[in-house]
């Protein structure tokens, strides 16, 4: 079974001398796939850490999910997001198309939506704080600002990134470089797209229905 | 100022001030003298030699994997003696502190190291063997080999190889400079909860101790990456997955399991920071924490991080071995499949680390049959490599007898380990020294494995063999060290001796603690004769030049096709592989010196100073940290943003080596070691200058 | 050369010589059981090795006797590099392996249950065949506690006992006698003990080698542990997980007594002065070091102190320890000493 076929000597090819080139982009694509394979396996540990702690013994007698979650706050939240989400795909569009205005004009929706989800998320947190619910008051609530404000730090460097390509396609246009990395921050784009999803179901959703 | 803790701070440095260096501990004063000493030594040399230039050109911003490789060995290597000290001072207390009536120096009730000292001490000693000698050796010769056994001419990302490496040194730079600022952790190289929160561990020794695992377990995540996306995407034309070296399989299972498992210990311990940091109460006791979840996060990373040194270890076994049978490898395909599934596995017996939690008998006896289910693919390696040697015609040079010994201590190791996969016979000995004595006995392995190599492929780094005689030395007394003391240790489990206690309350324990303080002795002479090893080979270099590029003369893998030195460029010509084991198919028939008929130009990266910057500021990040100097940490952590911003404009274009310059190269290739014999001259300066020249230095000799 | 090879390998050869010197000597704690969990975990640990031992015996040999056998200079003349794969010996390395580790699985799940801490079956098998388990032991009973516990009479009623764990003290509390104790444990022989275990602090680990295994004692949380004691003496119990500066001297002695001198021991600790209330409680749960192991007695205990304990733990108690203690490393007992 673990024979292997016979190669004449004689004939082998021994040298590659046909001029191989390895795809630029594509490997640093998978680089970057294997990147937020790390990435999901810390967002899984946060999960699982928030689902761990989102019992009424690790409230300590504190606020529960029912108290600190507004889905409908989240829910406009969501639709920026998504939104967000949306622009940067226009300016795929615009990518494949070779069309450097509709990248800058995508890739500026994305910024401004998807800073404008931070300031909502931002807003809502200091309501928060300012009923007392800050992370220090319990484990449920040090879980619940641990994961969604990890998904919120992927925004922010989101939308740093998004800042710097937006600066690179202006000066650059699209050389090499510059598509893998825009290539790249269309997977994380997305991939803190994902995440939100999941937060929004398991936390902000679940946790309004959830009677203790 | 987030957290309520004790002692003072201030705006500037935090909570540094000049009695947190501990001048007065006489142990870490001469400790401190001597490093001192050490360093102005190596940094006074290298100003002598006017070495400077060439370190910062030649090493510091290179981005060659070999060199990077080289650099992660090297700073395995220095930490494994630091770890070995650690052990060496360990079992000296154990052994003076026997009994009520055993007297105290230093301060110390019994024996010579106070218990904080000695908490910091085995914390230390775990820690460091484990994620910064052991880990960067193998991380080390993963960079150089896998490349070299794929016909690739470097890693996938080189720039992020040696971001990797700084982020590393970095993270072992904060275990290091813990010795004499401030403290480290005392709550083990586990971070035992709660014990590591801020209510039992006040000071900084925890900090220094979670900023250094998080930095360096982001720079061994980085290197899995690298390694993974190495081997799918760098193979040589012709190398098809059932080609692949058996070294690359097990590099590229660890490299899955180092991918998907180091985030989790991030998160853990970053966690565990916040606690520390934020107030928060993810693992405290009280109000709502849950501190057996960082147990579960800790070990869910934990026991995969066994395998994820063990599996190259494996690995190197696989190669060693055949090349000393003179024979293939038995049942390669088999050894593939038991490589990737004992990665697998390990994603399913985190909990055998907590048997005595007070899991129910049913969730026991499930990862008590999940742990045993290890043993079947690690039992079918044993019994392939023994078959490899079946009909083989066996030698013994030392890095087989590093195998060899591997090997036998492997079969222990599972022995005992099966034991500890029961819980009936894991409560009656989880937290003793038995436990110890088990990862001990498998980390050895571990350790064998990385000697074996470090014998096997110096050759192939450096162009000269590791001396024989001392080599065989250093090997029997490190092997007759590991029966003495983990025989010993093993047999105190059976007394019920708990790890981890400074004092021995029971005199009946001191026998088996001198038997171990004989065993440590034996390495001690072991070390000895591995540094002469390095200082004979280097002296007579031109004694142990290797004039071929098949070292041992009867390897088998693809980086034997490769010149003794690898030159920078590793293959002038990227090979054609038309054999799994593609130079012995080429030696066999005669075509072990075919050499390309034409060159075509080759494109290299440029080297660059930013891995180093973040490095540094990754450092200045954790140290701003552990003393609270919060605004050292903003403008670090500023630091990295702008250097990675930096970078992405920069576009590194990279250099172009003619054809015409390598055919030239390639020429002269084999009289250049003959030559770097004679010459005289600084240790890293005749290895690196001569055996791995420099596109500069090799245009002007030319 | 070969052979010299195999002499350097194996640690365990030596501890094995070890254990077989040591059966004669004292302090192979594990060898040598006093009470049915700790007999049913020693007795797997035998089986265990038993049967690995014979797998390691073979995989050793076999590797052994290969090198001896092909090894440069031997002479052989089967020299054979095409000899890498064969599907017999595939199919032997798998098969094996996997049918030993199901039949260790069968005895792991069964000793799991026979000593799980919350239930262990062997104390009721114990309870049930007194003599068959002393004679497992190679030794003869004890007449007068054998007809004690004889077949027919009532099985004793278990004995339940409290304990708290401190940095780095024992807390014994005894809540049917009402009685408590600071690092002594003192249980009737052939009568099962019931533990409920808390930590005021961080995590410690009850262990008395000879009498039952390890369980882990956590803060703010309940674990269990049950034992029975077969024979009467003295017995080291102390804790096995890493808990701080005191962890070393964290140990408490474990009197395994007759019905009758339990029964004197319990009236002699109530006619004791002090009283273990939860205020009481908190002068012991400051940081201390007992390095003389001293023991100390409660004539009365506050009722329902060991859940007090873990709810004022559940609601953000902690016992800090001090910065000063674990700064400054050459004057490490800035914390309270008894000596």
């Amino acid at each position: 079974m673990s024979q292997e076929a016979y190669v004449d000597p004689a004939t082998a090819v021994l040298w590659d001398q046909s001029h191989t080139e390895h795809d630029m982009i594509a490997t640093r694509t998978l680089g970057f796939w294997l990147y937020l394979l790390s990435d999901a396996m810390i967002v899984s540990s946060l999960f699982a850490s928030y689902l761990v702690l989102d019992h009424r013994v690790n409230a300590a007698a504190g606020p529960t999910a029912g108290d600190v979650v507004h889905p409908m706050a989240a829910f406009w939240g969501t639709v920026l997001l998504f939104s967000a989400i949306l622009a940067y795909g226009a300016a795929m569009v615009g990518l494949k198309r070779g069309n450097r205005t509709a990248v800058l004009v995508g890739l500026g929706g994305a910024f401004l939506l998807g800073g404008g989800f931070l300031l909502a998320e931002g807003y809502d947190f200091a309501q928060l704080a300012l009923h007392g619910m800050v992370p220090e008051r319990s484990g449920y609530l040090s879980a619940f600002y641990a994961l969604v404000l990890y998904h919120g730090a992927h925004l922010v460097f989101g939308v740093l990134w998004i800042a710097v390509m937006m600066a690179q396609v202006a000066r650059q246009g699209f050389t090499p470089n510059v598509v893998y990395r825009l290539l790249n921050l269309k997977l994380f784009w997305f991939f803190q797209g994902f995440i939100w999803i999941y937060v929004f179901s398991f936390v902000y959703l679940a946790g309004a229905l959830h009677v203790h | 100022m987030l957290v309520d803790y004790p002692g003072p701070w201030t705006p500037l440095l935090g909570r540094l001030d000049a009695h947190q260096i501990p001048l007065q501990n006489p142990i870490l004063f001469w400790t401190f003298v001597l490093v001192s000493l050490g360093a102005a030594t190596v940094l006074g040399a290298v100003t002598y030699y006017r070495s400077w230039g060439y370190l910062w050109r030649e090493w510091l911003t290179s981005l060659d994997h070999k060199r990077i490789g080289v650099m992660y060995c090297l700073l395995g290597v220095v930490m494994l003696f630091r770890g070995f000290i650690d052990g060496v001072m360990m079992r000296t207390q154990q052994v003076m502190a026997v009994g009520p009536k055993s007297p105290g120096y230093l301060g110390a009730v019994h024996g010579y190291l106070p218990p904080y000292h000695f908490g910091q001490i085995y914390s230390a000693h775990g820690t460091i063997m484990i994620l910064f000698a052991i880990t960067p050796i193998l991380v080390g010769i993963m960079n150089i080999i896998v490349p070299l056994q794929i016909g690739a001419r470097d890693m996938a990302y080189p720039y992020l190889n040696a971001v990797s490496f700084w982020l590393t040194a970095a993270a072992t730079g904060l275990v290091m400079i813990s010795l004499f600022i401030g403290d480290f952790s005392h709550a083990g190289w586990v971070g035992l909860s709660p014990l590591t929160e801020l209510a039992y561990s006040p000071g900084v020794g925890v900090d220094y101790w979670s900023w250094a695992v998080q930095i360096g377990s982001v720079g061994t995540t980085l290197a899995s990456i690298n390694i993974i996306a190495t081997i799918i995407k760098m193979r040589a034309p012709g190398m098809s997955w059932t080609k692949m070296p058996i070294f690359c399989w097990t590099a590229l299972s660890t490299s899955v399991v180092g991918l998907s498992s180091f985030p989790v210990f991030t998160a853990a311990v970053a966690l565990l920071s916040l606690d520390r940091y934020a107030g928060t109460h993810f693992f405290t006791p009280g109000l709502g924490g849950n501190l057996m979840l960082y147990t579960d996060l800790f070990w869910i990373w934990g026991h995969p991080e066994v395998y994820y040194v063990v599996l190259p270890a494996f690995g190197i076994l696989s190669e060693i071995i055949p090349t000393f049978s003179e024979k293939p490898l038995f049942g390669y395909i088999t050894m593939a499949a038991a490589s990737i599934a004992i990665g697998g596995v390990s994603w399913s017996v985190w909990l055998h680390h907590f048997f005595t939690m007070g899991a129910g008998p049913g969730v026991n006896a499930f990862f008590s049959i999940a742990s045993m289910l290890v043993g079947i693919p690690t039992g079918v390696k044993v019994f392939n490599w023994a078959f490899t040697l079946y009909r083989g015609r066996v030698r013994f040079d030392v890095p087989m007898l590093w195998a060899l010994a591997a090997l036998v201590l492997l079969l222990t190791g599972g022995l005992t380990g099966m034991m500890l996969a029961m819980p009936a016979i894991n409560y009656t000995v989880h937290n003793s020294v038995f436990v110890v004595a088990h990862f001990h006995n498998m980390l050895n392995v571990v350790g064998f494995a990385c000697f074996g190599a470090i014998n096997y492929w110096f050759p192939k780094v450096f162009g000269f063999k590791l001396d024989e005689r001392t080599g065989k030395l250093a090997f029997w007394f490190f092997s007759a060290g590991t029966v003495v003391l983990f025989g010993s240790m093993y047999a105190l489990g059976f007394m019920g001796m708990p790890r981890r206690i400074d004092y021995i309350p029971f005199t009946s324990w001191r026998p088996l603690l001198i038997g171990e303080e004989v065993g440590i002795f034996l390495f001690l002479i072991a070390s000895y004769y591995m540094v002469k090893q390095l200082f004979v080979s280097i002296r007579d270099r031109a004694k142990n030049r290797v004039t071929t590029s098949d070292a041992w003369g009867t390897s088998r893998s693809l980086e034997w096709l490769a010149h003794s030195p690898v030159p920078f460029y590793n293959f002038a010509v990227q090979p054609h592989v038309n054999a799994r084991d593609e130079w012995a198919w080429r030696r066999e028939h005669g075509l072990g010196h075919v050499r390309p008929d034409h060159y075509e130009d080759i494109h290299l990266p440029n080297n660059t100073p930013l891995p180093l910057m973040l490095g540094a500021c990754a450092f200045a990040l954790g140290f701003g940290l552990v003393w609270r100097m919060y605004w050292l940490a903003l403008v670090s952590l500023i630091g990295i943003v702008i250097i990675v911003i930096a970078r992405s404009f920069q576009d590194d274009p990279g250099h172009t080596l003619p054809g015409a310059q390598i055919r030239q190269m390639e020429a002269v290739y084999p009289d250049i070691p003959r030559e770097a014999g004679a010459t005289g001259g600084m240790l890293g300066g005749v290895v690196a200058r001569h055996a791995l020249a420099a596109p500069r230095s090799r245009a002007r000799d030319d | 050369m070969a052979l010299r090879k195999e002499h350097a390998g194996p640690p365990l050869s030596l501890a094995l010589l070890l254990f077989l010197g040591g059966c004669a000597q004292r302090g192979f704690w594990l060898l040598h059981p006093k009470g049915a969990i700790a007999r049913t975990e020693w007795h797997t640990t035998v089986l265990d090795v038993a049967v690995m031992g014979g797998v390691v015996l073979v995989a050793g040999g076999l590797v052994a006797a290969f090198l001896w056998r092909y090894r440069v200079g031997s002479g052989s003349r089967k020299y054979d590099p095409t000899y890498t794969s064969s599907l017999v010996i595939e199919l032997l390395v798998w098969g094996v392996p996997l049918m030993i580790v199901g039949y260790l699985s069968y005895f792991s799940v069964k000793s799991v249950f026979a000593t799980n801490p919350y239930n262990p079956l062997a104390i009721r098998h114990a309870l049930a065949h007194p003599r068959q388990t002393d004679e497992a032991m190679g030794r003869r009973a004890d007449p007068a506690l054998v007809s004690a516990t004889a077949p027919g009479a009532h099985a004793p009623r278990a004995l339940r006992v409290d304990v708290v764990t401190t940095d780095w003290q024992w807390v014994f509390i005894y809540p049917r006698q009402g009685v408590a104790t600071v690092d002594e444990l003192v249980v009737p022989v052939r009568t099962p003990v019931k533990f409920d275990l808390t930590s005021a602090t961080v995590v410690n680990d009850f262990f008395i080698p000879e009498l039952v295994g390890e369980i882990d004692i956590m803060p703010g949380m309940r674990t269990k542990q049950a034992m029975i004691a077969s024979r009467t003496g003295l017995y080291h119990g102390y804790s096995d997980d890493f808990s701080g500066g005191g962890f070393s001297w964290m140990g408490f002695s474990t009197h395994v007594t007759g019905r009758a001198q339990f029964n004197g021991w319990v009236r002699r600790v109530r006619a004791a002065p002090d009283h273990l209330t939860y205020a009481r409680f908190g002068q012991i749960a400051r940081p201390t070091i007992n390095l003389a192991q001293r023991v100390r007695y409660f004539s009365q205990v506050q009722k329902g102190l060991f859940d007090h304990v873990i709810e004022r733990v559940m609601e953000g108690k902690v016992y800090r320890t001090p910065l000063a203690m674990t700064e400054d490393m050459t004057k490490p007992m800035k914390v309270r000493l008894i000596k």
